[in-house]
């Protein structure tokens, strides 16, 4: 079973993710701070990480950084999904995808549970290189 | 008073939050909604809870703008600090069990009746109790509990909002007030939210002549306001 590192400070908008993701068949584990989901990724290896960018302390930012430091997480697809718009990210895009490796930014007030099962799906199953 | 643009209570600056407040309890519900959709089976107790918490946010907000605006809705009465505290209390429940948060009443003693206007002090410790149970989650103390709690000071009595979180602090508070409108995260110590509803608690204790201050209660952090006994009362 895929997991996915569910990065989501507000607890009940993280349990209605957490149910749709088990839904479709993953495990997931649910952090609120970018320490603890350093920790649970230490933990739990994730296939998929899903993170918010406005989190309490450390930036949804600072704990890419962090984790990306780490040669055993250099290639996990990373998803945000933020209540920060992405044209406030139009200019560092590049910083964002090449220097963090975000596969994909979702506004999340418009981005529905069908969206992003869509693209973890893609990134836990990716195509075979033809 | 309506020209008088330096008055919080009508800034834009507050709007903005509340709005940026309120996109929360709709991303909530609308993601709730999806889930049904697919799960075919809504969570309808929790769907109700959060439009409750979002149209008690916008209630809170008017209220404080007619505070403001005129003060002769500002009707004082003798009210029991406790009872304010209890109905506070049963009002955050439902919301409180949604994020896990031990929601307790603690007051210790008997006091004096206080005169104020109660709708207004109810309204602005919900307001400020439903920030602090949103936010308590995502600071991942090691105990979810919040304390509606009440005590005696030397200028009168406190009440207020109390758990673990040292982040409760004046700098905190006082950073958010001049943050407020212009940062997505004005208290970002504390919360990951817009944190409207301490916001509308200020102005709401603002417009009642009151004041929102960092307080401890034995060993908790939280915000609070100073409230005057009534002596007179006391007499009778």
């Amino acid at each position: 079973m895929k997991h996915v590192l569910l990065v989501e400070p507000d607890r009940v908008l993280a349990d209605t993710y957490r149910r749709a993701f088990i839904a479709d068949g993953y495990s997931v584990t649910m952090c609120a701070s970018a320490q603890s989901a350093i920790f649970a990724a230490d933990e739990k290896r994730p296939d998929v990480v899903v993170a918010e960018l406005q989190l309490i302390r450390h930036s949804g930012i600072e704990f890419l950084y962090e984790f990306r430091s780490y040669d055993d997480w250099h290639d996990v697809p990373v998803v945000i999904n933020s209540q920060v718009p992405p044209s406030e990210f139009s200019r560092s895009w590049q910083l964002l995808n090449r220097e963090l490796g975000v596969e994909q930014y979702y506004y999340k007030p418009s981005t529905t549970l069908a969206t992003l099962l869509s693209a973890i799906r893609r990134l836990t199953n990716p195509l075979p290189a033809s | 008073m309506i020209g008088d643009a330096s008055a919080p209570i009508l800034s834009q600056q507050l709007l903005v939050t509340v709005a940026e407040q309120l996109k929360m309890p709709l991303l909530q519900l609308a993601r709730q909604a999806e889930l049904g959709q697919l799960a075919g089976k809504a969570d309808l107790a929790a769907m109700q809870t959060t439009a409750d918490t979002a149209l008690r946010l916008i209630d809170n907000y008017v209220l404080g703008v007619r505070l403001s605006l005129d003060q002769d809705q500002l009707e004082l009465e003798p009210i029991s600090v406790s009872s304010v505290l209890y109905d506070s209390g049963h009002e955050l429940s439902k919301l409180a069990r949604g994020y896990g948060v031990d929601l307790e009443l603690h007051v210790g003693g008997r006091y004096s009746t206080v005169m104020a206007n109660r709708h207004g002090l109810q309204s602005a410790l919900v307001s400020l109790g439903a920030a602090l149970i949103e936010a308590l989650p995502a600071l991942e103390v090691p105990q979810l509990k919040l304390q509606l709690a009440a005590h005696r000071c030397r200028y009168g009595i406190v009440a207020g909002l109390y758990s673990e979180t040292e982040q409760l602090t004046s700098e905190a508070l006082r950073g958010g007030r001049a943050l407020v409108g212009a940062s997505r995260q004005p208290l970002g110590t504390l919360t990951h939210t817009a944190g409207a509803g301490v916001f509308v608690a200020d102005a709401i204790l603002k417009a009642m002549q009151l004041t929102l201050k960092a307080s401890r209660h034995h060993n908790l952090y939280g915000l609070g306001t100073t409230l005057q006994p009534n002596h007179q009362l006391q007499l009778i």
